[in-house]
Formats: C-alpha cells, structure tokens, sequence
C-alpha cells in the first residue's frame, strides 16, 4: 500500500473513532449510526456498546413461540437491572437494530412494543447496566408469514 | 397518533399509537425502486414538563403503526399534569400529541 494512501485511512480511522463522544447519551441514532446499518447481532452490539462480552441473566424477553402475522410481531422486555440503555436486536431481517432506549430515573424497563421479523429468528435484548456490563435476555421464535416485504 | 395515559399507584401507564408506514428500506426497493425513499420513525420521546419519561431511538423494523407501551416512575407527578409525546420521522416530519394523565 502506498504510503500517503495508508495515513489518510489511518487518519480516517482515528476521527471515527473520536466522533461518538456526546454529552446527552439520547438520539442514538446520530450517536452511533454504524449500529443502524450492522449487519448482525453482534456487529450491532459492538457498534453501540463497543463489546459483544454479554451476560445471559437478568432479561426478561416475551413474545409468542409461533407469530403468525411477521408484520407485527408483540414482544415484550422486562428487567430490574439499575441501567442506563436498553436494546433490542434480532437476526432475521437485513440489519440488526431495532430500538434503543435511553434509560433515566423515570424509567422502568418494562416496555412493549411490535415488531416486523422476515422470517423465524432470535430476538435479543441487550442491557447496558450502570456498573458497564452488558445483560442479555433472548427469545426464538418462529414467524409464519414473514412481515419486511410488505 | 393515539395516546392513552394512566398514573396509578406511582406508576404511569402509557399506551401509544402512531400512525405511520414505517416503510422499510427493502419495502421501498420493492415499491419505489429505491432504497432512498424509505420512511420510517427515527426517535419517539414522552415528556412531562421537563422530566423526559420515554425516549426511544428506533428503526425500520418497527411494525407498521406501530403500539408503544410502557411505564415510567410516577410518585412525583399527579392526576392531570400533562404528557406530551412526540416522533420524527426519517423524512423530518414529527408529530405531537399532549395528554392528560388520568
């Protein structure tokens, strides 16, 4: 590689690495883009909380075993672990995030929302705890008709 | 949007609705034939005065019209302070909507 090409990328490098530092932990979207558009589970989880060393315990993850409609699928995600964000990522659509919620002293981690599967997979949810471990609960289910297409 | 909200006990109750077509990316390729042109909510927030209560950073993968239930600690809030909930959308649209708590 030339060598004038190599210090521009390492220089690139170097300033993405610098942006993700904000004071108000809130709009993750403009926080941490790159987690929007990862491809898996795991790059998503890396891209956000900059590790994929998970906890299995603690998490709560509730949606019915065989979804009939993957257009709207209800799930639910339950904890009591004293936390700053709450995630959830599933694997069977093109990329991996779905929501992230920012978590405050009003907060409850009790939260219900629906969401589209494209076919059968796993959905995990990941709880950036205030001591800076990750907590994960999972649930697999199968989705008969699959809901991304429209 | 539709938004129902109910303190009880010290703890609120909310119910939300947003009407919206969350159209993803690949949905968009189908019917538009291009990537670009999807619409979907990006960040839903509920407020009580100042005291934020629900933000949420969202993606494409939320259903279409999507339901949004959660809870929030309510002991210093009471019967009829007023909610105020609000999204926007990857176009810059938003849309508001206050309630009271009952």
């Amino acid at each position: 590689m030339e060598r004038r090409k190599f210090l521009s990328m390492t220089l690139g490098a170097l300033a993405l690495a610098a942006v993700p530092v904000s004071v108000r932990a809130e709009d993750y979207r403009k926080l941490k883009p790159t987690a929007w558009t990862a491809k898996t589970v795991d790059d998503a989880i890396k891209a956000l909380y900059g590790s994929t060393a998970t906890i299995e315990k603690g998490v709560t993850v509730t949606a019915p075993d065989v979804a009939a409609n993957g257009g709207a699928v209800p799930i639910n995600v339950k904890s009591n672990i004293d936390a700053k964000s709450v995630a959830i990522f599933q694997d069977a659509n093109p990329e991996a995030a779905v929501i992230v919620f920012d978590i405050n002293e009003y907060s409850i981690i009790n939260y219900d929302i629906k969401i589209k599967m494209k076919a059968s997979g796993t959905i995990s949810c990941v709880v950036e705890g205030k001591d800076g471990k990750l907590y994960v609960g999972k649930k697999t289910l199968d989705v008969a008709l699959g809901g991304c297409e429209g | 949007m539709k938004v129902k909200a109910k303190l009880k006990k010290d703890v609120i109750k909310v119910k939300a609705l947003i009407k919206h077509d969350m159209i993803t990316y690949d949905q968009a390729k189908k019917k538009f034939g291009d990537r670009e042109k999807s619409n979907f909510v990006m960040h839903v927030t509920a407020k009580i005065g100042d005291a934020v209560i629900y933000d949420a950073s969202t993606s494409q993968f939320l259903s279409k019209n999507p339901i949004l239930k959660f809870q929030a600690k309510g002991d210093k809030f009471k019967k009829g302070d007023k909610l105020t909930m609000n999204w926007v959308d990857r176009s810059g649209a938003t849309k508001e909507k206050t309630v009271k708590l009952k």
